[in-house]
């Protein structure tokens, strides 16, 4: 047990770290793979990202290798996203992740740690088009 | 705008594959084991391989976006995973409009699994141009 509070303890620390940021190019590809992957026709995605794209286009690299002490796996409590502006093929976009919060709840079935992830991305005009915030679950 | 609280979208019913769920692991660069690889899902207490979350929320923002067409935009979607779910069984996305308030409309979403549990919560918020 005292592993775990330390896990805790060692990744609260890392509250408000902020990733290294990465960029990507929207390519029409890559829009034709996903909208195929997730099975929607809409003729729309061959020039426009649909709503759950940026995830796929720019991963934030922020692994948080002490995390895997804690419990057996992942898994993906939630997603919200926020949009601005639309992203379309050809846009060039920054993706800055960071950790917004880390936390331990107990519940029935036992012990889940949670961690809350927060990531803008900026076109290359300046402008952030949208704002992701993930809830990563260790069990 | 012809959009009242209590209207119900369109019900969009996927069917997911084990196909897919590498399809789309490629798609997004999730190779996470447990979409694709059945002895390691069952080695952390999963039945076997399950849904990315992430693809659950694709079809639920197909659903919305279906539904909104050239309408209006998508400002706000939020998704929260409260089950797993398994290829080889339908997902079946609904919705309905739970606020309209002049052209900002809030909806509620949700996926069910084939006996009929929600295991995908959502909301969005729209504003309708027309």
């Amino acid at each position: 047990m005292s592993a775990t509070v330390s896990v805790v303890h060692r990744l609260r620390a890392r509250i408000g770290v902020v990733a290294p940021p990465t960029e990507a190019t929207v390519e029409a590809g890559h829009l034709k793979r996903f909208a195929e992957a997730i099975g929607d026709p809409n003729t729309r995605w061959t020039s426009e990202a649909p709503p759950t794209f940026l995830i796929a286009l720019a991963p934030v690299s922020l692994h948080l290798a002490e995390a895997e002490e804690y419990g057996k796996g992942w898994l993906n409590g939630g997603n919200r996203f926020e949009y601005f502006e639309p992203v379309k093929v050809g846009d060039r976009i920054t993706a800055t992740g960071r950790v917004a919060d880390v936390y331990e709840k107990t519940g029935s079935s036992g012990s889940l740690l949670f961690i809350i992830f927060e990531t803008d991305y900026v076109n290359q005009h300046g402008r952030t088009v949208a704002r992701l915030r993930g809830t990563a679950i260790r069990r | 705008m012809n959009v009242q609280v209590g209207q119900e979208l369109p019900e969009l019913v996927k069917h997911p594959t084990t196909r897919q769920l590498v399809q789309y692991a490629g798609a997004q660069g999730d190779f996470y084991e447990i979409h694709y690889d059945q002895a390691y899902a069952q080695s952390v207490a999963l039945p076997g391989v399950i849904l990315h979350g992430l693809l659950k929320a694709a079809f639920l923002g197909q659903l919305v976006t279906d539904w909104l067409g050239d309408r209006g935009s998508l400002k706000t979607f939020e998704v929260s995973y409260r089950g797993i779910d398994q290829p080889g069984r339908p997902y079946c996305c609904r919705g309905r409009v739970t606020k309209v308030e002049g052209d900002q409309v809030e909806l509620e979403v949700w996926g069910e699994d084939s006996d009929s549990n929600r295991t995908t919560l959502g909301t969005a918020t729209v504003e309708m141009t027309s």
